[in-house]
């Protein structure tokens, strides 16, 4: 057990990795603005500064993948440009001598602290629980295959109406979903697959905003990029539940939202 | 002085304060005006249900009439916070019953309203007028049934996205015939397909003072004509279902009933439009100032056609159909928008399945200059487009945007957005909530730390590198209030460095994140006027090391000392309460 300075005692059991102090028994003074915050003296804003940019017109505009000097100023001194893959390990944690954030001769919030942030070399890496985090980050990022529990975050409520199938009603819209006796709880009751022949990636069609072949193919037109010209070059099959496939255009559209399972643009011959 | 004007001056004076913050305010200035103000207070508004007991209240406060409460937190909204967590309203009611028999107003966000708390209300309150129940949960159409009956001055009924279990439409007959004084019923939310229609009717019928009416999907689109011919003088009005096969007559009834509202303002429901129908609502385009087509499956081209009618409009809410092309017709043609809000038509697919991008927001941004308040869900975003939107309209006082895939770069460059986002806190100076996607680094709560001095509500996921981030925002925002955090790697430094702060805040949030159990206790331990809770459903937290992360964490300020109707996932880190436990 330790005792701090004013001689009361505090049991924190296992501890270690942690180095805290209590502050002292003085009533919390209030935040101290910090409209001294003086961004300059951070090792990244020099570069910024000798940019000859006052605060209001940074960050600069001109962007792009060319302007690779541009692109180094908003980077840290030691981690690599953080890539596209997503991967959180990708970012490297900031150790703190690149930081002098606790510096006495500033003015800083004096906030009560029940830790005092230091500009100790950052032992973050000793830190067991850091070892668990990394491990559970990735764990954490899929539930179960099923994707991020709460994340985008849409209104349970919102999901809910936005799928519900009611009884009555318009019934080109619905009855893909219907049929599936799916009821529309799973959130992708009205959509289906498309592919284009040719093209490797599929894509994804709500079928609940189409009432029409001609309100599908136009839909199709477009999100494959096809010009009006070309329209005729191309046939719209489907599969259906069967595994046949089938010219969407032979069969009435009520049969054909009924039975489908996915589509499939294909160049017509002759 | 004080002393020489009698306290019924003093009372008079102060009827004329009614903001909570100057009523605060009054209350400080010496012991007789807070005797005084405490006397004379008729309403009181509780952001967390936990942070006061309804005795302190009722203490203080003898003679209130309406009171406004909040519960669960608002990562409740997105399935984040477990079923059972807490925010009951019946403890409240119980009290309430017996301190305050002329309560006339009770409005509620995400807590747990029970049947019998509405019962109770209906009993114990003779004056009772306004009931709102925003996102709330566990009451029936019973309870329902018994307001209707009971309270004979019921100017307002409002559930907003409250989840029913609708037993009956029946519940709508309980309103005596006598009853004629409603202003406001919101049953948008009941999702059976039963509505006592014909009572529905006769309601709106004899309540000529009817300004707020919204409608649940089932209503069908034939029966809008009978309704609104019912009740021309409607300010607001929610449409149940809107789609139909198209039939001439009852289009042109449709329409005829719309025009004859020519007060009518505000448009909400439209669930499953066909489009068809749209042209219905022209002649009262003109006037509109808010809609609310969340819920619309309508293509841009239809939206587009409807939005440019409406040039007054202040308040729109949309899906992602409306595609970059509508909000660009929409920055053109609305000139008075305020609030904008896109929702994703597919949140849950890999790849975009509309052409709503960056652009779309920028169009707004650029073309609408009252713009303050955007919530904005789309796939890709680059710093260019933040900073030229923060340039734009620094006038933002609420900008979420939501980049669908977590840690989303800058499109054109591969960086973070860290640049584009500080320069929205930088340029926006009444920034007052912001919500933060994408790739995002310690460097933009560097920004936030440094330039949001008046946010009041940050929500971040998947973002920051370490605890500095944390820091940053909690040594900086200096009018912090509400903090939420998913999915960072925030660990226990920073927290314990500013627990003060803490205590400044109404609450912060942090799931997903490292921040270990040892100082969870600490904090619980050495702060007494929070309230530090764990919650983790699968096992206690101290059947692991104390350096092991919490799964979830949800601290608030208290004086109300630690609740006592946890639910076994949840743990308070109060030392003798935890022995109990």
């Amino acid at each position: 057990m330790q005792k701090d300075g004013a001689g009361r005692s505090w049991g924190l059991g296992q501890h270690r990795c942690m180095e805290l102090q209590l502050g002292l028994a003085l009533p919390p003074p209030p935040l101290i603005p910090i409209e001294t915050f003086d961004l300059n003296s951070y090792g990244n804003y020099e570069t910024r500064e000798a940019l000859g940019t006052n605060a209001l017109s940074w960050p600069l505009l001109k962007l792009g993948p060319a302007d690779n000097d541009i692109n180094n100023i908003h980077h840290h001194n030691s981690s690599s440009s953080s890539s596209s893959s997503g991967g959180g390990a990708g970012c490297k944690k900031r150790s703190f001598d690149e930081a002098p954030f606790f510096d006495e001769k500033r003015n800083v919030p004096k906030t009560l602290h029940l830790l005092l942030w230091t500009n100790q070399p950052n032992d973050e890496d000793d830190d067991p629980s850091n070892v668990l985090h990394e491990n559970s980050s990735s764990a954490i990022f899929k539930n179960d295959g099923e994707g991020l529990v709460g994340w985008p975050p849409v209104k349970t409520w919102r999901k809910k109406v936005h799928h519900q199938i009611p009884n009555g009603g318009a019934e080109n819209n619905r009855l893909p979903a219907v049929e599936n006796g799916i009821g529309g709880r799973a959130s992708k009751s009205t959509y289906v697959k498309v592919k284009m022949e040719g093209v490797p990636i599929a894509r994804k069609i709500d079928l609940s905003v189409h009432h029409s072949f001609e309100g599908l193919t136009n839909t199709l037109m477009r999100m494959f990029g096809i010009s009006d010209g070309n329209r005729k070059s191309f046939k719209l099959t489907y599969q259906d539940r069967e595994g046949d496939w089938l010219l969407a255009e032979d069969v009435p559209w009520r049969t054909f939202i009924r039975s489908l399972k996915c589509l499939k643009l294909i160049r017509s011959r002759g | 002085m004080a002393y020489s004007f009698p306290d019924e001056v003093l009372e008079h004076v102060f009827s004329f304060i009614q903001s909570d913050k100057d009523r605060n305010a009054v209350s400080l200035v010496c012991k007789s005006w807070y005797e005084i103000e405490r006397w004379c207070r008729r309403k009181v508004f509780i952001g967390n249900c936990y942070a006061v007991s309804p005795r302190m209240v009722i203490r203080r406060f003898p003679e209130v009439r309406s009171i406004k409460l909040k519960g669960k937190p608002h990562f409740a909204d997105f399935n984040l916070v477990p079923d059972g967590w807490g925010g009951y309203v019946l403890p409240w009611i119980a009290e309430m019953a017996g301190a305050y028999p002329w309560l006339e107003e009770i409005r509620l966000k995400r807590m747990v309203v029970t049947d019998e708390s509405l019962e109770l209300i209906a009993k114990s309150f003779k004056n009772f007028k306004v009931l709102v129940l925003f996102s709330c949960e566990g009451f029936s159409t019973d309870g329902l049934a018994a307001i209707a009956a009971s309270c004979k001055n019921l100017r307002e009924l409002d559930l907003r996205e409250s989840e029913v279990d609708d037993l009956s439409g029946h519940w709508l007959a309980h309103f005596p015939e006598t009853c004629t004084s409603l202003v406001s019923l919101n049953i948008s939310c009941l999702r059976s397909d039963e509505v006592s229609f014909s009572a529905l009717e006769r309601l709106v019928g004899r309540c000529p003072n009817l300004r707020s009416l919204r409608l649940n999907r089932a209503v069908t689109l034939d029966k809008i004509a009978n309704i609104l011919r019912r009740a021309p003088q409607l300010v607001d009005f929610g449409t149940g279902y809107y789609a139909a096969e198209l039939q001439p007559d009852v289009f042109s009834n449709l329409a005829g009933a719309f025009s004859s509202c020519k007060e009518l303002k505000s448009l909400s429901g439209f669930w499953d439009v066909v489009p068809a129908y749209l042209p219905a609502l022209y002649s009262i385009c003109p006037r509109l100032t808010s809609l609310n087509l969340s819920y619309a499956t309508i293509q841009s081209p239809d939206l587009i056609k409807l939005v440019s009618h409406c040039p007054r409009l202040q308040r729109l809410l949309v899906l992602d159909y409306v595609e970059d092309s509508g909000l660009e017709e929409l920055a053109s043609s609305c000139k008075d928008l305020q609030e904008l809000r896109v929702f994703p038509s597919d949140p849950f697919g890999a790849e975009p399945n509309v052409s709503l991008t960056e652009q779309g927001l920028v169009a707004v941004s650029l073309g609408c200059p009252k713009l303050r308040s955007v919530l904005y869900f789309c796939r890709r975003m680059s710093n260019a487009a933040l900073v030229t939107i923060a340039q734009n309209r620094p006038n933002l006082t609420r900008f979420r945007l939501c980049i669908i895939e977590p840690k989303t770069p800058d499109y054109l460059t591969l960086e973070p957005l860290d640049v584009g986002f500080g320069a929205i806190v930088e340029h926006c100076k009444d920034l007052s909530r912001l919500s933060l996607s994408g790739l995002l680094t310690d460097h933009v709560f560097e920004y936030i730390g440094t330039y949001g001095k008046k946010l009041e509500m940050l929500s971040v996921a998947f973002a920051g590198d370490s605890d500095l981030g944390l820091h940053h925002v909690l040594s900086g925002c200096e009018s912090l209030r509400k903090l939420e955090i998913r999915d960072c790697p925030f660990g226990d430094k920073a927290l314990l460095a500013n627990a003060a702060k803490l205590e400044t805040m109404r609450s912060l949030w942090m799931s997903s994140c490292a921040v270990s159990f040892g100082a969870c206790k600490l904090l619980g331990q050495k702060m007494p006027k929070l309230n530090v809770e764990v919650i983790d459903e699968t096992e206690p937290p101290d059947s692991r090391p104390e350096s092991c992360p919490v799964d979830k964490l949800y601290i608030y300020r208290s004086v109300a000392g630690p609740r006592f109707d946890m639910p076994p996932f949840v743990w308070t880190m109060d030392e003798a309460v935890r022995i109990l436990h």
